[in-house]
């Protein structure tokens, strides 16, 4: 890092109509840099008060939504309409992705976290072996420990696709994260039993 | 009155004054050597570009031809701060997380004292961008300083959940594809069984019998 007393000034200038920073360099880091600028200018824009408010106190109308889009998809999966189940469910990941960045992250990640669990269930149903893995999967990354379902229908799905070196190792580390749940362990019995026939 | 023979307490006292000279004068040479070395040290971190991009905005000179320069308004100079910040939490995540293991590293002798030198030194720079950063928000928003980082954790911690959820989803059509193989080759497999006479070798018998369970899986 350099002294603190000084910075190195850059070539920027703005755009006075549109208020967007733009450089004259070719450097393609200050490029990008610039892009992401204007970008979070933007969002901060549609903002009543001049700065992100602090991530704590936490705006209910969004939370309420999502909710109950994930009650009404749960519902919709009950009676057995999988298609309208998942269109549900986009519509809340959609929601809840498109929260603003400067809320708290941990509440997005756990509301990300059931609807692509409860997505990956409806297109299992439907036996869209792919889609359920790859909503299975991001359920995991949003929420890798207490989220024994998810680690159990990316399992299922692998195994329903035949590949079942895979399946094993996830079931493994699924179990290393949840400790011996039993669903994830008669999951893995089921593998080994389809290893020994194939 | 004093029957002090002041002749035979020059020596001493020369002795001592040369003692104390000389060590003074070490310990401020040292010293001094120190920190010119510290300040010669090649910095730990690249050049801050989001420093850089928030300090040319602020003193931004006016344009050949115009006399006043078009004024930063200041939404986009909290915005640069912003995008400040969360490259400083950037660093000092890293920051934290090198420090038990280098520390480490010294105790065994596998790194020099120089690296240690220039990671006190990152150390001690971050702490100043810390600050100067708050005073920057105090000065931007009233009460900002408190919660600008704040803000910039959470939205660092959110880039990186999205760049992490975009690489799963960008998994999806390559799946697709090599499922929808799969499946046309269990599928023709199948067929050609069906198409062949039916001998009796143990082989055809497990083909069958696994397309079969395949086939059955696909179509559920």
């Amino acid at each position: 890092m350099e002294d603190s007393e000084t910075f190195t000034q850059l070539p920027i200038c703005m755009d006075p109509t549109s208020k967007a920073i733009t450089t004259s360099s070719s450097s393609r880091a200050l490029q990008e840099e610039l892009a992401a600028l204007n970008n979070l200018h933007k969002s901060l824009l549609q903002l009543e008060s001049p700065v992100p408010p602090p991530p704590i106190p936490v705006n209910q109308k969004r939370s309420a939504n999502i909710t109950k889009l994930r009650e009404s998809g749960n519902a919709e999966f009950r009676k057995g309409k999988h298609a309208e189940a998942i269109k549900l469910y986009a519509l809340g990941l959609q929601m809840a992705l498109g929260r603003p960045h400067w809320e708290p992250s941990g509440l997005v990640r756990d509301e990300v976290a059931g609807l692509y669990a409860n997505r990956a269930q409806a297109h299992m149903a439907m036996s869209n072996w792919v889609e359920g893995l790859v909503d299975a999967e991001a359920s995991v990354e949003a929420k890798k420990v207490g989220n024994a379902k998810a680690w159990w229908r990316k399992g299922r799905c692998l195994m329903e696709m035949g590949r079942l070196e895979e399946a094993k190792e996830w079931v493994g580390r699924g179990l290393e994260m949840e400790g011996n749940e039993a669903d994830l362990v008669g999951l893995l019995k089921d593998i080994e039993e389809k290893e020994k026939k194939a | 009155m004093f029957g002090v023979n002041w002749w035979g307490l020059v020596l001493p006292f020369c002795y001592i004054s040369v003692l104390l000279g000389s060590l003074i004068t070490f310990a401020s040479m040292y010293r001094k050597r120190k920190a010119a070395k510290s300040a010669n040290l090649a910095p730990w971190f690249p050049p801050h570009l989001q420093r850089n991009i928030y300090l040319s905005l602020l003193h931004m000179e006016p344009e050949e031809g115009k006399e006043k320069t078009v004024a930063v308004p200041d939404s986009i100079l909290r915005a640069a701060l912003l995008r400040r910040a969360q490259e400083d939490i950037f660093r000092i995540i890293q920051i934290r997380s090198a420090k038990q293991a280098c520390s480490t590293l010294l105790q065994r002798g596998s790194i020099g004292d120089d690296l240690w030198q220039r990671f006190l030194r990152a150390e001690k720079e971050m702490e100043e961008e810390l600050r100067d950063v708050v005073m920057e928000a105090n000065a931007l928003s009233p009460n900002w300083g408190q919660h600008i980082f704040q803000s910039a954790n959470e939205i660092a911690a959110r880039s990186m959940f999205t760049t992490r959820l975009d690489e799963i989803q960008a998994q999806l059509e390559p799946e697709k594809e090599w499922w929808e193989k799969r499946r046309a080759s269990i599928q023709s497999e199948f067929m050609k069984e069906l198409d062949t006479p039916a001998s009796s070798t143990g082989d055809e018998d497990a083909v069958m019998v696994e397309s079969n369970k395949s086939k059955k899986k696909a179509k559920k």
